[in-house]
């Protein structure tokens, strides 16, 4: 069971927002080289992480927060495993092995036998069953309901086979189906427990390194060893999760001992590297930052698509919606002093929407937007928006888009209390203003914004995805059909019949080889890079940093604890 | 004295219906939305959303809601007995008005804060599991305050214009404009990281079996303490600066002066006395400070308090765990007040109940 908490997580946010910082994804480097284990596995210690936010919940289908999964994840068996370096799906948890019908429609999928639950009990491919049921069930007020999606049967053929079903062919269906599984024996069979279970905060059970122990709401969660693991009990002799809110006492409690594991903020790096008794863990997430740039009037959002899927023409942005404006907007800003002063180095440039961690769907011939003052004025100069009063910013002289004499003043809001976004709202106000924008920033609370983003009722935000996984499909971004207003995550209203015609077809290649799906993303990205529905600023880099009390350590970008159980404490 | 204690209680009756509906209605008109918060993912669709909003009860007009929160009675047009029917919930339709009318046994009026959103925990046993860690912050806090801030105060009014007086007024100030998340951290960085003397944060040295240990109970309390007292050292001193200046310049006191009788005796035992009846009028505002003040602290100090909990609770929208524990704050608060004014009543005869 190698990697088994990133892969729940990677399936199931597939793209969260960069709020909650989870640790994931890519190496730029592999700094940390251990000492080679010495012969004799020393068993004993405890490895305690530092976390912002505590769990809320220990029941896999009803948590929807990354803290819940930290400490759940440790519990419950899932279907597919992933390999912690390059994040592709490989049969390392419950299944070993499996066959797909020739349509692809139909996965077989076989799994280990022998896979115990703490209490003695076998886990079978019924734990699977119950618990997909458990999501389809009325009585079960879950958020992973579109789980079930496109899915038309699930079949248990015996104990140790399961069998699914598609309705139709989707390339990255196999990411629905990575749930930790629910001991079924504990659980009513009617669901009706599911939701006010004991187990929900005490989970008696557990398959995988370590059993529940203790929970102390907002101050720590305690698991110890698993002496059945199907892998081999670990070392240690437990793990800590320690509620720490504040990232600068998190790192004072790295220093002192108090932690072994934080998630490290950029400005905290030096002290982290200058640490003899730390390690630090660079990688490249799989998520982005970007300045969403509404495309259709704030005032009057409308859905992308009327019921029978028929194209809605948008009430077009006053201003955004010149593409001569978003051209100007993507060549006005200094990516490299963003990326090194705001982002203190964490960051990369990226042309388009499929970062370079997804070789065979990236293009990499692709150039990100060049900083360039002159040659933005210019587009603006030549698409009819000049500064006719002297004032300093420009106005609606003969543009496309916009009522004469309107000015280019334009919104710009991020959540307040994510330093590193207002610090670029800053930025980006001020260099934007330099060639005669009016750009009027505010940062707003994360609840409220999130209402202003999916009410599109916004201009342009400034805002980031994480835990986009290792599939390049990114349909809720783009597709017209998720710009509903209230809901949908086409929040920008991008609406381009093309790109809803190849976001379809590079899911529904039959067979779903890379190379087969690799030309329609390398087209989507061209059109998403020319269009500038969203300015990308930087691809995301995290940085964990972490004791040396333990030898074995060997962090993937996917997973930092997938060989936890032979971790040995350092003498 | 108990009539007035009854109509005192009485009277909180209807305080805190009005507070019920003021922050009921604040909470959920403000901006955000606790299932778009909770379920801000791509990957969940629309029609998940409205299924958990109606199984919340989200979608009713605020009206409805409230009297939901406070009686535990919803109703609902049609018959929807089968959809909303639990075993804690009895639904039942009444054909007659086309309304299926639920009770699902919370309410706020039969003592019951509804369930919360983001954990589906009833609120009152989230309270609760966090009740000793702010009480037992807060008291500390409270007796360091007290025990520090008097004698400084009547100290420096004594020392009127001295170098004292002066230190313990700039104090005052200081202590009113340091911010404490900025202050905290300093004092974490210094004693816990650079001198390593305390701990950093948390209520407790965490290990796999958290047994109670005393010593480092307290070791654990130092800091938070220091930083929640600052606030109320600042204020109780310069309090008891001025009304000790107000009762050494009274008869009685130049009375005894002339008598012969020593000065620290003056100072604290005629003086203090006096001075100290104010005080009580001040307690309950102070204990409210403390209270709140510890929202910031818990969150800096990793204690895991109701303050931190309402605010992350605010943070998810998560209006039952707001709300509840803005009543029971304000439950707190009237009593707070009251006691404040039978204590005055007990050390001043005067003061006639």
């Amino acid at each position: 069971m190698k990697n088994r908490k990133i892969s729940i997580l990677a399936a199931l946010l597939v793209a969260a927002l960069l709020l909650a910082a989870c640790p994931q994804p890519v190496p730029v480097a592999e700094t940390a080289v251990e000492a080679p284990a010495s012969d004799a596995a020393v068993q004993g210690g405890v490895w305690v992480e530092g976390s912002s936010a505590d769990a809320t919940i220990l029941n896999p289908i009803l948590a929807s927060d990354s803290a819940s999964f930290d400490v759940l994840g440790w519990f419950f068996p899932s279907l597919l495993g992933q390999d912690p370096f390059s994040g592709a799906i490989v049969p390392t948890e419950m299944a070993e092995s499996w066959d797909v019908s020739e349509d692809g429609l139909i996965w077989t999928f076989h799994l280990q036998d022998g896979v115990m639950w703490s209490d003695g009990e076998q886990v079978t491919a019924d734990d699977f069953k119950f618990t997909y049921d458990a999501i389809a069930s009325d009585l079960v007020e879950t958020p992973r309901k579109a789980n079930l999606d496109n899915i038309a049967s699930i079949d248990v053929l015996d104990l140790l086979t399961i069998q699914v079903t598609y309705e139709e062919v989707k390339c990255d269906a196999l990411n629905n189906l990575g749930l930790g599984w629910l001991p079924s024996h504990l659980y009513a069979e009617d669901f009706s427990d599911v939701m006010d279970s004991p187990l929900n905060e005490e989970p008696a059970v557990s398959a995988g390194p370590f059993i529940f122990n203790d929970w102390i709401r907002d101050d720590n969660a305690t698991v110890l060893r698993n002496e059945t693991y199907w892998k081999g009990a670990p070392n240690m002799d437990g793990w800590i999760y320690k509620i720490v809110p504040d990232a600068g006492a998190r790192l004072a409690q790295l220093q002192t001992g108090e932690l072994d594991l934080i998630g490290v903020q950029p400005e905290q790096l030096t002290t982290v590297q200058l640490n003899p008794d730390l390690n630090l863990h660079k990688f490249q997430d799989d998520g982005y930052s970007y300045i969403g740039l509404n495309q259709a009037n704030p005032e009057n959002p409308q859905a992308g698509q009327d019921e029978d899927g028929n194209l809605v023409e948008q009430d077009p942005h006053p201003i955004l919606s010149d593409l001569a404006v978003r051209q100007a907007i993507a060549h006005a800003l200094d990516y490299d002093t963003i990326i090194e002063n705001v982002y203190l180095g964490q960051g990369y440039q990226i042309a388009a929407n499929v970062l370079p961690a997804v070789g065979w769907a990236h293009d990499p011939s692709l150039e990100p937007y060049a900083f360039d003052t002159g040659r933005a004025a210019q587009i603006l100069d030549d698409a009819g928006w000049t500064d006719s009063d002297g004032d300093g910013v420009r106005e609606c002289n003969g543009c496309a888009t916009a009522e004469a004499g309107a000015s280019l003043t334009i919104r710009l809001q991020t959540n307040a209390g994510n330093t590193t976004r207002e610090d670029l709202g800053a930025l980006v106000q001020d260099q934007l203003n330099s060639i005669g924008f009016d750009i009027q920033f505010e940062a707003i609370e994360f609840g409220t914004l999130v209402g202003e983003l999916l009410g599109q009722t916004f201009d342009m935000v400034i805002i980031g995805w994480t835990g986009l996984g290792t599939d390049p499909n990114d349909d809720s971004f783009w597709h017209s059909k998720f710009d509903t207003p209230g809901s949908g995550f086409n929040f920008v209203s991008y609406q381009n019949a093309r790109i809803d015609e190849l976001l379809e077809q590079a899911v529904s290649v039959p067979g779903c080889a890379a190379e087969d799906r690799a030309p329609f993303y390398q087209e989507i990205q061209k059109i998403i890079h020319d269009d500038i529905p969203y300015v990308f600023v930087t691809g995301s880099v995290g940085n964990t940093g972490y004791s040396k009390k333990f030898n074995g350590t060997d962090p993937g970008p996917w997973s930092f604890y997938h060989n936890v159980e032979t971790w040995s404490l350092a003498q | 004295m108990v009539r007035y204690v009854i109509r005192r209680l009485l009277q909180a009756i209807p305080t805190l219906l009005g507070v019920s509906v003021i922050s009921f209605v604040l909470v959920y008109n403000s901006p955000g939305d606790p299932i778009l918060i909770r379920t801000f993912d791509p990957n969940i669709t629309q029609e998940t959303r409205e299924i958990l909003r109606r199984q919340l009860g989200l979608d009713q007009p605020w009206a409805l809601q409230y009297i939901g929160w406070l009686t535990g009675v919803t109703l609902r047009n049609g018959d929807v007995v089968a959809e909303f029917g639990r075993q804690d919930t009895r639904c039942s339709f009444a054909a007659a008005l086309n309304t299926t009318f639920c009770d699902n046994g919370a309410g706020i009026l039969r003592g019951n804060l509804g369930t919360s959103i983001a954990t589906n925990q009833p609120v009152w046993e989230r309270l609760v599991e966090r009740m000793p860690a702010t009480f037992e912050l807060s008291v500390s806090a409270l007796a360091v305050s007290l025990l520090v801030g008097v004698p400084l105060g009547v100290l420096s009014a004594v020392r009127q214009a001295s170098l004292f007086d002066g230190s313990v007024r700039v104090l005052a100030v200081v202590g009113n404009a340091l911010p404490s998340f900025w202050f905290g951290l300093m004092l974490i960085f210094f004693f816990g990281v650079v001198l390593g003397w305390l701990p950093t944060g948390g209520r407790r040295t965490v290990s796999l079996t958290n047994e109670f240990d005393l010593l480092d109970r307290v070791r654990h309390l130092i800091l938070p303490t220091i930083i929640l007292a600052f606030g109320g050292i600042a204020g109780i001193s310069r309090f008891m600066r001025t009304e000790t200046l107000e009762v050494i310049r009274t008869d009685y006191i130049r009375m005894a002066r002339a008598k012969g009788v020593p000065a620290n005796r003056v100072w604290f035992i005629h003086a203090l006395r006096n001075a100290l009846i104010p005080l009580m009028t001040i307690l309950g505002p102070t204990i409210f400070g403390v209270l709140t003040g510890a929202v910031i602290v818990e969150t800096i100090f990793s204690w895991p308090g109701m303050g931190r909990m309402t605010f992350s609770a605010a943070v998810q929208r998560d209006y039952p765990t707001v709300l509840g524990a803005v009543m029971f704050f304000s439950l707190l608060t009237i009593l707070g007040n009251l006691l404040s004014d039978i204590l005055y009543g007990v050390v001043d005869p005067r003061v006639r109940l």
